[in-house]
């Protein structure tokens, strides 16, 4: 395979981290959160710093998970206890604290990043097949979850907080386990995209990022972890494929994130339950 | 033993003096119904009970222990159930599902419990029984979103059953029920009480209140204006005052 | 007289954010839709006050014509986005608020180009005045005076008009409006029509100022109009209006306090989360 083949993998693994660990904060237990980007980033830097100063490639990768997870749990803190809606605003928020942060910091390179980032030593193959592995087992953990009873009582706190409360369930402590568990691996996420690029800069995090995260998740099917597996490999290779599309990608994912939500707002795989489900009638 | 003790209890929302000094106590075994014309703050109260609204004055407490601080699913683990009037059913399992999710509060009260546990058959079980009893026998693998509001009504009763409670109040749970619906669900409940569970009932249907219900609470204008034995109640010159003067209202409820 | 500059400028932005955050606000008593789009409608508005003032030559048309397209241009969202949307969970809308915002971000940058668009005349900026030992330019008096007249003219409506108290209270609690007697739909296109001017006016007032529009614009302040909005208390248009001078006021100060280490975006965030820490309901709201 060539050098091209490799890097792309990477960057779809890491999609895959990404997008299936948004779905377990946003589709399963109905938190929608804008800023997971930023929890990606700070993974990055944190493993960053961790490779730079000498550590070897696990110690980075689980600091990366830890700040993810760490920062994830301070914000969801703030506002999960808080309404509903309070947390998309403060994810928001995240995204645009993060990147005009880290901009600021001489120590973590301001605008220029971090660059000269150690190699993990496993070449670029070795690193394909890191960040698949690790993207399968994101895969497995989600539909573990999904199937236990921490997936029930999240679908029940997505479905309604209230009624989640009325059986006993603690609604803020699962949503604070959702968005913890879910940033963590954003975090490590982060921490494999380090030792892929060996190079990090601030605007590898921003907004946009977040937002292409969040239609990934939206036109996968909410809650479903193979429908937004297959929608994250749709919208990270359709770029590469079609040099247009990267020209008018944000048009093209705005407009394609209107239209799923008018349409079909369970997304792909609401489309293929329907179908199914016809299929059967007839 | 007294279960439920409501202490001076007052609610305020923007303008409207919701509940005003309100009290009373259940004993354990008790079945008490607690009537009022529409807006008289009957689920404002029940809210409060269950913590899902916070008293600006007032206390409550469950077994004893005041609990006026504790979020609802603290209280929900002390024995006490509700059931909502505006039905709340988890729109994206079907019927079993809603009420086996409840069937296994001792394993969702802990997240990291709830991780470690997959198997559901005892608790689906468990849920069957349930909705058998409330006469939902057959609809257990419904979407929920399919089920006419009468069945719905009947689902929020299930789910609170199968939380084990020792006291359960319900919220106009008979409403959406045609007359012979109503008179099972009554029975239903009223056998409930016979083995020993304590209940509130929230009711317009006063026919079938007076007929399984041992005392009656009466508000008006988010005041307890009467409390005792049914018949007593209902001739008091106040509540009649309260209720046929509302009759209008209390049709349309 | 430094801190009075400062004060006064962080009363002038704060001003620009209350007619952004309003109609947020608004839409979000309404509907309970956090609708992000709105920002979009921020950056049309500017758009349109420029194009239309370098090609007529009035700045005043230009603005007249921005703030009736971009009022058009909110029903529309409304009644082609929103309108099917509102019996699914609130959710969805929102997700179709955010594309439609990245989509019209994204349309501008092609159509305009990643540069935007400058005034080919715009004296006023540069035009400085000295009143009682205050400097402050014709565009700075122009935002006082408009949002001052655009508020006052709001708060008269909807405490005197029939129209405008079945609205306010429409806005505080959607299951009153039959009850008034009041078209609830009306009620719906009235307030996207309303929000929607005022946003487009202050994207025209903010591109005169910075005599400048980019493609861009309207991604940081729909942040802060969110931040705004939950400050506030989530639907209380008196506690928007506080909530959005208090932000100006704290971006002004601390962008000279804390500007080193922050950049003063990223102050809106900081402010929102210490506010909410200290008083989870916002800034005026009772509690929940
Ligand atoms: N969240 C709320 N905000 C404002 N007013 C409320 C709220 N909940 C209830 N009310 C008001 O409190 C009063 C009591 O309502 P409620 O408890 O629902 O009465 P009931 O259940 O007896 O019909 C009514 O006037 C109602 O309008
Ligand atoms: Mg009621």
């Amino acid at each position: 395979m060539t050098l091209y083949a490799y890097s792309l993998l990477s960057i779809l693994g890491i999609n895959i981290m990404l997008a299936t660990s948004l779905n377990l904060i946003s589709g399963f237990c109905g938190q929608f959160s804008l800023g997971h980007g930023a929890f990606y980033g700070a993974g990055a830097y944190a493993a960053a710093l961790c490779a730079v100063a000498g550590y070897p490639v696990p110690v980075a990768l689980l600091v990366g998970a830890l700040v993810g997870g760490a920062l994830g749990f301070v914000v969801g803190f703030a506002s999960v206890r808080l309404r509903e809606d309070f947390l998309v605003v403060t994810t928001i928020g995240v995204s645009f604290l993060f990147v005009g942060f880290v901009r600021k910091q001489k120590w973590l390179g301001a605008e220029m990043g971090i660059s000269k980032i150690p190699a993990s030593g496993l070449g670029p193959e070795g690193n394909a097949i890191m960040i698949l592995l690790f993207a399968a087992a994101t895969i497995a953990l989600c539909l573990y979850l999904n199937r236990s009873w921490l997936g029930f009582a999240f679908r029940a706190v997505g479905d309604d907080e209230q009624a989640a409360r009325t059986i006993a369930i603690p609604v803020s402590t699962y949503k604070l386990l959702a968005f913890t568990i879910g940033t963590a691996v954003a975090g490590l996420a982060g921490g494999l995209y380090t030792y892929f690029t060996q190079f990090i800069v601030p605007d590898s995090f921003t907004f946009i990022l977040s937002v292409t995260l969040m239609a990934m998740v939206v036109i996968g099917g909410l809650g479903s972890t193979w429908g937004v597996v297959i929608a994250a490999i749709i919208l990270t290779l359709l770029p590469e494929a079609f040099r247009f599309i990267n020209d008018y990608r944000l048009l093209i994912y705005g407009g394609v994130l209107m239209l799923v939500m008018r349409f079909a707002p369970g997304g792909l795989a609401g489309i293929a339950t329907s179908v199914t489900r016809r299929l059967r009638k007839a | 033993m007294t279960t439920l003790h409501v202490e001076s209890v007052s609610i305020r929302f923007g303008g409207v003096q919701a509940l005003t000094d309100v009290n009373f106590s259940v004993q354990k075994g008790e079945f008490v119904g607690l009537i009022g014309p529409n807006g008289a703050g009957k689920t404002t109260l029940l809210k409060i009970i269950a913590g899902i609204l916070t008293p600006d004055t007032g206390r409550v407490m469950l077994e004893g222990e005041d609990v006026t601080r504790l979020p609802t699913a603290k209280r929900v683990r002390k024995g006490l159930a509700i059931t909502h009037q505006i039905v709340r059913p988890f729109r994206s399992m079907t019927t079993l599902d809603n009420t086996a999710l409840a069937a296994g509060y001792k394993i969702t009260s802990n997240p990291l419990t709830a991780a470690f546990h997959w198997r559901r058959s005892q608790q689906s079980a468990r849920a069957a029984e349930m909705l058998a009893k409330v006469g939902l026998a057959g609809l257990e693998d419904r979407d929920v979103s399919a089920l006419p509001l009468g069945n719905l009504k009947r689902l929020e009763v299930a789910r609170a059953l199968a939380l084990d409670p020792s006291i359960i109040i319900l919220d106009e749970p008979l409403a959406g029920l045609n007359h012979r619906e109503a008179e099972r669900q009554a029975d239903t409940l009223a056998a409930l009480n016979a083995e020993g569970l304590t209940i509130v009932l929230i009711e317009h249907n006063l026919r079938e209140l007076v007929r399984v219900s041992k005392r009656l609470l009466v508000l008006d204008g988010g005041k307890m204006i009467a409390d005792g034995e049914p018949e007593h109640v209902m001739s008091d010159p106040a509540v009649r005052e309260a209720y046929v003067g509302k009759a209008d209202d209390h049709a349309a409820a | 007289m430094y801190y009075v500059d400062l004060f006064l400028n962080g009363l002038i932005f704060g001003s620009m954010y209350a007619l952004m955050a309003i109609g947020l606000t608004l839409v979000y008593g309404l509907l309970r839709i956090l609708h992000i789009s709105h920002a979009a409608v921020y950056a049309l508005g500017a758009f349109i006050t420029v194009i239309v003032a370098n090609a007529t030559g009035s700045i005043a048309l230009g603005m007249l014509v921005a703030v009736v397209v971009s009022a058009i241009f909110g029903m529309g969202v409304y009644r082609v986005l929103y309108q099917p949307m509102l019996r699914y969970p609130p959710y969805v809308a929102m997700i179709a608020s955010i594309g439609l915002l990245i989509f019209m971000e994204d349309a501008f940058r092609i159509i305009f180009g990643e540069q935007g668009l400058t005034f080919t005349r715009n004296p006023y900026p540069t035009q400085i005045h000295n009143l009682f030992g205050i400097t402050i330019n014709t565009v700075q008096i122009a935002m006082i005076v408009l949002s001052t007249i655009c508020l006052v003219a709001l708060a008269l409506f909807t405490t005197r008009t029939r129209m405008g108290i079945a609205w306010r209270a429409t806005v505080s609690n959607p299951t009153i409006a039959t009850s008034f007697g009041v078209d609830a739909i009306k009620v719906r296109y009235l307030n996207f029509m309303i929000g929607s001017a005022l946003a487009a006016l202050a994207g025209g007032l903010i591109a005169l100022l910075n005599n400048f529009v980019e493609p861009t614009m309207g991604f940081v302040v729909s942040y802060k109009a969110l931040a705004i909005i939950v400050l506030g208390g989530l639907g209380s248009m008196r506690g928007t209006l506080i909530a959005a001078l208090a932000l100006g006021l704290v971006e002004s100060f601390g962008t000279i306090w804390v500007g080193s280490y922050l950049d003063r975006d990223a102050l809106a965030f900081l402010f929102l989360i210490i506010v909410l820490m200290v008083r989870p309901q916002g800034l005026t709201g009772a509690h929940a």
